[in-house]
């Protein structure tokens, strides 16, 4: 699958602006833009996909050009292939510092108001944040669709997980996921009869067995209740091989790379370690691949029925006061990245989509002066806290291979405990300390610097350090809390003069809660497993949060929700389970904004999941 | 290849314990040893090339104490083979610390760099632990499901039993 060449898709700002009969404007490139913008095409729309960063990585070159990047980065950030662009800009996490309450802090992209400090992000550039994600991609459970109901927590969806499950298919075809349904089957979760997912399961790391050997057979104690502990696989959003009895017996075709050049690149995922932050072949899923298709189709007079529009930020939704529906988007298009010069353009279309991330979809709302009936909009910001504990293993494990994450420990994602404490799932990050620690550079210079290490024993001094490292990684339950949300102030603006998102958010008790539990859990592991515990948390750590006498570095976790919830009224809720706006009947806020609550399950699949449905209903309400 | 560059790669394998053969297989040893008359001049680089030839022949008991006390322990010297051990394993110059600038001037080059995107694949880092440098030199589906192929380095000629590759668990590439 290739885009079409450059030439095809360039569309002129004027053109754009002059237009008239664009059935759907997507504002966003990223998977929730390119989802409902394939399904249009499909059935014949016409769209216009805005996209505030560039387009550069379109082409093979740019692909590369952006690992080149990160080759060049001294510092491997979370964003260093991604070069910076004032005009989309994004949050980068090394600039971070610690706050006191009541301090705000507005030299970072997004204005962090004290005292917790985020260090989440996400990604504006063609493709968002499929760009950048690490692609792991499992479902919500059953339970977590009613945990107001099951467990006295957060709110119920208005939607079941049998409603949802369909479109969980889709969506795992789309990304195109490699699990095996027998190591998915844990915690009541069940699939259709005959299932497959579209790729075979990636097999487990060394690593991850190696703590296998050490946990498998033993068992937690929580409140009463027994939990068997395991190492299971995670499900991926990466290539691996081919399932034949996928679709009937059809089989799946993989998608590659996707550039204007045809190469070698893009098959099965290599192990490179680096899905975070840029597969260098492409193995990983990311919303291009979806892009490329939705371009290819052409309608009746053969010209193409999707365009894309790059370098131009949506900046205010413009509201017709008699029917209450959009008429247009303002948009502000910029020539060149280095530069805030811009023109101002008005797009017009039926139905209006914003796709822009959780937090930048809120930012448009309120900016335009939308915070809708229920006063909702940038409320309910959700991001799963993560709580990092490492160790070195007795033995050599081989650390430094494979995925990001393969496997993870993943028993404690439900239970009757969350009536008490936030539920979660362990990644172990087959980079080591990476996330911690900044390994393992980090070793290298200690070893060097400190430990006068050189020759042999440096070269032995490596293997025992960092061979041996284990990071689990807890990934814990956030639920909605109206208080944790994003506002704006006219005092902070971007390059363009758009207002800057202002994050206010504490983690709740209920999270810390579970995050005291899951340190210890992790030492109970780490004893099992005879490692050596060098988790420490530093009073300086901008994430430092003390609880109950102990304190712990929480770390964002990239999975924004909450930002114009979903609910059954439009007092409750921003959207209804369409993720169709209450106020405002042609627009529509999509993605991870829409949710109620988060689970256990990074977000991507689900917000996928929602996207196809809503894709139904924007072609309903067309017809 | 000139007299220079074969005391620079002599230097390099005595302070990386990574055969002559390795450190030519990165095709980077020219350009770190430009690197290093970039940073800190060539005077300073001779005197660090000048020690090392200077040391004890290979086989005399007291060649790794000279080592330390006249290139790793020396003031001027220390911190720049420290600075070139780090080059060879990951690709990037780091800054040379405060003192160091303190005391014998600031160079205008000297600042943490990659010297170049081949430098961050090449790093030896990831080849002493059997992996291999996060984003590049794949090596191949389901690969991570195996022990790592560390590879064998020889033992110290000094002090044989001091140091040694813990096997257990390890695939050995030969
Ligand atoms: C490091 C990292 C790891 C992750 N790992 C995982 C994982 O393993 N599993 C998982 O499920 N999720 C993961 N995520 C989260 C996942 O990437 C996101 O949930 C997902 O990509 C969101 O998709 P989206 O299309 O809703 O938003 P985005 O991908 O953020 O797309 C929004 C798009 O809108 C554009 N845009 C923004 N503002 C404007 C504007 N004003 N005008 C025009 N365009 C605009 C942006 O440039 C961007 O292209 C990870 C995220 C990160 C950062
Ligand atoms: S391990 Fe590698 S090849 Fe596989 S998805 Fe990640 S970066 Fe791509």
């Amino acid at each position: 699958m290739l885009f079409p060449s450059e030439s095809a898709l360039r569309v002129d700002p004027q053109a754009v602006a002059g237009s008239r009969d664009y059935d759907i404007v997507i504002v966003g490139s990223g998977i929730s833009g390119a989802i409902i913008a394939k399904q249009a095409a499909e059935a014949g729309k016409r769209v216009l996909v805005l996209e505030a960063g560039t387009g550069a990585n379109r082409s093979l070159v740019g692909y590369d050009d952006l690992l080149t990047t990160f080759y060049s980065a001294a510092a491997k950030d979370n964003q260093s292939p991604f070069p910076v662009n004032a005009n989309a800009a994004m949050p980068r996490s090394p600039q971070l510092r610690k706050l006191q309450a009541g301090e705000t802090d507005s030299s970072t992209y997004i204005v962090q108001s004290g005292p917790y400090v985020s260090d989440t992000t996400y990604t504006r550039i063609f493709g968002g944040t499929t760009m950048h994600w690490e692609a792991k991609t499992p479902r919500m459970l059953r339970s977590d669709f009613k945990s107001r109901t099951n467990y006295g927590q957060g709110l119920d969806w208005p939607l079941s997980f049998e409603e949802v499950e369909e479109d969980y298919r889709l969506a795992e075809q789309e990304i195109g996921v490699s699990a095996n349904v027998e190591d998915q089957s844990y915690l009541g979760q069940t699939f259709p009869d005959g299932y497959v997912f579209p790729m075979r399961g990636l097999p487990l790391s060394y690593l991850d067995q190696q703590v296998n050997n050490g946990i498998d057979g033993t068992s937690v104690d929580l409140y009463g209740r027994i939990y068997p502990l395991k190492v299971r696989p995670y499900p991926q959003g990466r290539n691996g091989i081919p399932n034949p009895a996928y679709d009937g017996g059809r089989g799946y075709r993989p998608v590659g790379a996707v550039n204007t050049h045809q190469v070698e690149e893009g098959g099965r995922c290599q192990g490179n370690t680096n899905c975070v932050p840029l597969c260098p072949v492409q193995a990983r899923y990311h919303s291009g691949k979806t892009l490329a298709k939705a371009f290819r189709m052409n309608g009746k007079s053969g010209q193409p029925l999707v365009e894309l529009l790059p370098q131009a930020v949506a900046s205010k939704v413009v509201i017709d006061p008699d029917s209450g529906k959009v008429s247009a988007l303002e948009v502000k298009v910029y020539e060149d990245p280095r530069s805030p010069v811009y023109e101002t353009i008005t797009v017009r279309g039926k139905v209006f989509v914003l796709a822009a991330g959780a937090i930048e979809t809120a930012r448009l709302m309120l900016s335009s002066g939308l915070r809708s009936t229920s006063g909702l909009v940038g409320r309910n910001l959700m991001d799963h806290a993560y709580l990092l504990n490492w160790a070195l293993m007795p033995q050599i494990c081989g650390t430094m291979r494979g995925t990001s994450s393969t496997g993870g420990i993943v028993d404690l994602r439900d239970g009757p405990f969350r009536e008490k404490q936030a539920a979660f799932a362990i990644d172990i990050h087959n980079d080591g300390w990476g996330w911690a620690t900044g390994a393992p550079t980090s070793d290298l210079l200690e070893l060097v610097d400190d430990r006068n290490l050189h020759g042999r024993e440096l070269r032995q001094g490596l293997i025992d350090r960092v061979s041996r490292q284990l990071l689990l990684a807890v990934m814990l339950e956030v639920m909605p809390v109206e208080s944790n949300r994003i506002t704006l102030d006219p005092q902070f603006t971007d390059a363009l003069g758009n207002m800057r998102p202002i994050l206010s958010f504490t983690v709740p008790e209920y999270t810390m809660r579970g995050a005291a539990y899951a340190r210890q859990f992790s030492r109970t592991v780490f004893a099992r497993l005879g490692a050596q515990d060098h988790t420490s948390y530093d009073r300086s750590d901008f994430g430092y949060v003390a609880y109950e006498g102990q304190g712990y570095a929480i770390r964002g976790g990239n999975h924004l929700a909450g930002t114009h919830i979903m609910g059954t009224t439009k007092t409750n809720s921003v959207v209804n389970k369409n993720q169709r706006s209450w106020d405002h009947e042609n627009l529509y806020l999509v993605g991870g904004g829409s949710m109620p609550t988060i689970g256990t399950a990074n977000v991507t699949l689900t917000l996928a999941a929602m996207c196809f449905r809503s894709g139904r209903d924007i072609l309903n309400y067309l017809h | 290849m000139s007299d220079r560059i074969e005391t620079f790669l002599g230097l390099s394998v005595e302070l990386t314990a990574f055969s002559r053969f390795d450190l030519l297989a990165t095709g980077l040893a020219e350009r770190y040893l430009g690197t290093l008359d970039k940073v800190v001049g060539g005077d300073t680089t001779n005197t660090l090339l000048a020690a090392f030839a200077a040391l004890p022949p290979p086989g005399d008991g007291t060649r790794a104490r000279a080592l330390r006390a006249t290139i790793l322990g020396s003031e001027l010297l220390g911190d720049v083979a420290r600075s070139l051990i780090k080059l060879w394993y990951s690709g990037t110059w780091f800054e040379l610390p405060y003192a160091w600038t303190q005391r014998f001037g600031a160079k205008p080059a000297d600042a943490t760099f990659v010297v170049s995107p081949d430098a961050y694949v090449e790093g030896l880092l990831w080849k002493a632990i059997g992996a291999h440098p996060a984003g590049a030199k794949a090596p191949g589906y389901g690969s991570w499901a195996y022990p790592p192929k560390i590879p064998a380095f020889p033992a110290s000629d000094t002090k044989a039993d001091a140091v040694s590759v813990h096997l257990q668990n390890v695939g050995i590439m030969s």
